[in-house]
């Protein structure tokens, strides 16, 4: 095969191409993606048959933005096994539908991918209620194999249902020690958003910081847009907090981190962390606001690994002065890992694709490489051990970046 | 003494962006009868004017000065274009300037590839007075705020063409036949309310952040605010507004903030239900 070794999308299909190019509009926000749903084949394809990938992410709505980034990352990620041959003799093609940030309409978008292209595998849902909406018409009515691939609450225990990003565990196991021992801060303050990620995490997050010696001075949700948080801040001057740890989501965080700012908390040696934070939400604020805010992620663009530096130069390469970037935040990190953990189950199957047998192999799943390093399930539990770090955001002329404080490696994600 | 200047100045700072964008929308509603739903989207494009100046490396402080001129040329355009074409049906003009909120809304979410954008303040930092601190920008706002108030109230109350926009209110063939051309006047009223909308846009978003849906936060209770204040007076929907963001702010010290939002409507509801002609009764002005 090493003679066709080409990328492009397959030509003849011009009504395909028309879509696609539909579609590259809709990625840019300008319409709509309703109808179509996209594919990228690769030019050769052999005797061995195909397989077909599916990717169902937020192209349009509100959270576009992590949802193109994943499409990306799924483009790039598929293009290199291609590339390199594909997986046990078969290429990948790669079929796109927009869950459009709106449930009703991802189901029915889902159930294309499942019935009209008959998918082997579905990546992809960000929020968790997408994921709750999609997972009945893939896994059970779908019969199909699953890969969620963003951090998340927990409490996923589906079979043939696999989570590629962190878990609360992986998230607090580490952090809220380190502030509590290294950082000295004990009086915890817990605002959020108003919905499940935040609850279930914050529930682990209390447990953690309880078992450390910390206390939680108060636990308060917010509807997700609250412009105004002047009670908020007069909490965490009256409880003598000095570690906000945050879960409160775009657009009410922007001016609740302002107004936090503006009260002199960090000037006064309080500490700001928030978990999902990554390089794209650092420039939703003004740098100085987001100056020493920690973060806790499986992967930062300024980590310290061969592969991760290479994967990250050729997603600029392919996708030159993108919008999206290619963060942990935004899921795209648990995507590339789930596209490579799918490749290595399909692998051990020696290409067999029927579900069983594909599921029985990701259950013991290993990749040696991956944004942040490699990862490896937990056999029985569909979530897997990842390396974790922890970060600070640290601000020069203006910029802001990550500098990386520690990495634990392989951290269990204790689900299941 | 301490906690309750504190408290006094976030009820006033956030009553005050309150009234900003509830300025524009009260003055068309009320010297128009057009509800101007795609009045977000306005304050968006207010705040969008100084994320271009700001991108373009021009001051913000410019931005922000040209930000309303661009909304009033827009608004003047809009007007002539489309919206005198509803005057005759308000309801269907609801339903028209939500449809051009809508394109608005969603061509900037296309702009800006649906991130936020965060907007630096031009005059940033806190300033102190005892062992309180206060942001110099959101005075900045408080300041603004009532002199705008001001400056439109002297327009429309105390100058000719303040009085020409009344009587064309009041009785819009008795002002023609006076000789004051009715449809220039109502494309200056709307310029001046699109204006005033892209003030609000361009001041507040140094404290939230640039993204398509930052008018939408707002409309709902500005409505609210022109509800309870009364339609047909300049004072009622600075009042409703300023009624409205006080209890909008001060309720998270009351109640969990998760049940304060919904409150605030339910209280507004009420004293609509018993003053269902607003706080100040029509004709007034």
């Amino acid at each position: 095969m090493t003679q066709r070794k080409e990328e492009a999308p397959a030509r003849g299909l011009s009504r395909r191409r028309l879509l696609s190019g539909a579609g590259a509009l809709s990625a840019a926000g300008w319409i709509a993606g309703t109808s179509g749903g996209w594919l990228l084949r690769p030019k050769w394809a052999n005797a061995a048959g195909s397989i077909k990938m599916g990717i169902a992410t937020d192209i349009t709505g509100a959270i576009a933005a992590s949802g193109n980034a994943n499409w990306q990352v799924a483009q790039l990620a598929i293009e290199q096994i291609n590339q390199a041959g594909g997986v046990a003799g078969k290429s990948i093609e790669l079929y796109l539908e927009d869950t459009a940030t709106d449930e009703k309409k991802a189901v029915g978008n889902v159930r294309k991918l499942i019935q009209e292209h008959k998918v082997n595998v579905v990546l992809g849902g960000i929020t968790s209620s997408m994921r709750q909406a999609i997972k009945d018409p893939v896994v059970n009515r779908g019969r199909t194999l699953y890969i969620y691939p963003q951090l998340y609450e927990g409490q996923e225990c589906t079979k043939h249902l696999y989570c590629t990003g962190p878990t609360p565990a992986q998230q607090c196991d580490e952090l809220i020690p380190y502030i509590i021992n290294k950082l000295g801060k004990k009086r915890f303050a817990l605002p959020s958003a108003n919905y499940v990620w935040p609850q279930l995490l914050n529930k682990y997050a209390r447990k953690v910081i309880q078992a450390n010696g910390g206390e939680v001075v108060f636990e308060e949700y917010y509807p997700l847009d609250q412009p105004e948080y002047s009670a908020t801040i007069g909490k965490i001057r009256d409880g003598k907090v000095d570690c906000v740890f945050n879960t409160v989501i775009p657009p009410g965080l922007q001016p609740f981190v302002k107004q936090l700012y503006e009260s002199g908390f960090q000037r006064n040696g309080g500490v700001l962390s928030c978990v999902y934070y990554d390089e794209n939400l650092l420039n939703y604020h003004p740098a100085h606001e987001m100056e020493g805010l920690y973060s806790c992620l499986d992967y930062f663009q300024s980590v310290d690994d061969p592969f991760s530096k290479k994967l990250q130069e050729a997603y600029s390469k392919k996708f030159p002065d993108t919008k999206y970037l290619f963060t942990a935040g935004s899921a795209s990190t648990g995507m590339y890992r789930g596209i490579k953990f799918y490749e290595a189950a399909v692998k051990e199957t020696k290409g067999d694709l029927a579900r069983e047998a594909v599921s029985a192999a990701m259950d013991k799943g290993k990749i040696a490489e991956g944004p942040g390093g490699g990862a490896e399930m937990v056999p029985g539990k569909m979530h897997c051990k990842m390396n974790m770090y922890i970060a600070q955001c640290k601000v020069d002329a203006g910029k802001t970046r990550y500098d990386v404080i520690n990495k634990y490696n392989m951290v269990d994600p204790k689900e299941c | 003494m301490d906690f309750a200047v504190k408290l006094a100045f976030d009820l006033l700072a956030f009553t005050s962006v309150m009234v900003l964008i509830v300025l524009g929308l009260g003055v068309v509603a009320s010297m128009m009868g057009i509800f101007n739903f795609a009045h977000g989207e306005f304050v968006l494009l207010g705040a969008y004017t100084v994320y271009i100046f700001h991108e373009g490396g021009l001051p913000i402080w410019a931005g922000i000065v040209a930000a309303p001129f661009v909304l009033a040329i827009f608004g003047a355009l809009l007007e002539r274009s489309v919206i005198r074409r509803f005057y005759a049906a308000p309801i269907i003009a609801m339903l028209g300037t939500y449809a051009i909120g809508l394109v608005i809304r969603e061509t900037v979410r296309g702009l800006l590839g649906g991130h936020y954008k965060s907007i630096p303040e031009p005059l940033p930092g806190v300033f102190t007075i005892g062992d309180l601190d206060f942001s110099v920008w959101r005075t900045v706002i408080i300041a603004i705020t009532l002199l705008v108030i001001l400056a439109s109230w002297l327009l429309l109350a105390r100058t000719s063409i303040g009085l020409q926009i009344r009587g064309a209110l009041e009785n819009p063939a008795l002002a023609r036949s006076c000789g004051i051309a009715t449809p220039r006047l109502y494309t200056l009223t709307f310029a001046f309310g699109s204006a005033l909308a892209g003030l609000a846009g361009a001041l507040i978003v140094p404290l939230y952040q640039l993204s398509a849906d930052i008018g939408l936060r707002f409309l709902v209770q500005a409505f609210l605010s022109v509800m309870l204040g009364g339609v047909g007076t300049f004072e009622g929907p600075v009042l409703g507004a300023a009624a409205v963001g006080a209890t909008a702010a001060g309720l998270p010290w009351l109640v969990i903030p998760v049940l304060a939002d919904p409150l605030v409507f339910v209280i507004a509801l009420v004293i609509v239900k018993f003053r269902p002609q607003g706080f100040i009764t029509q004709g007034r002005l």
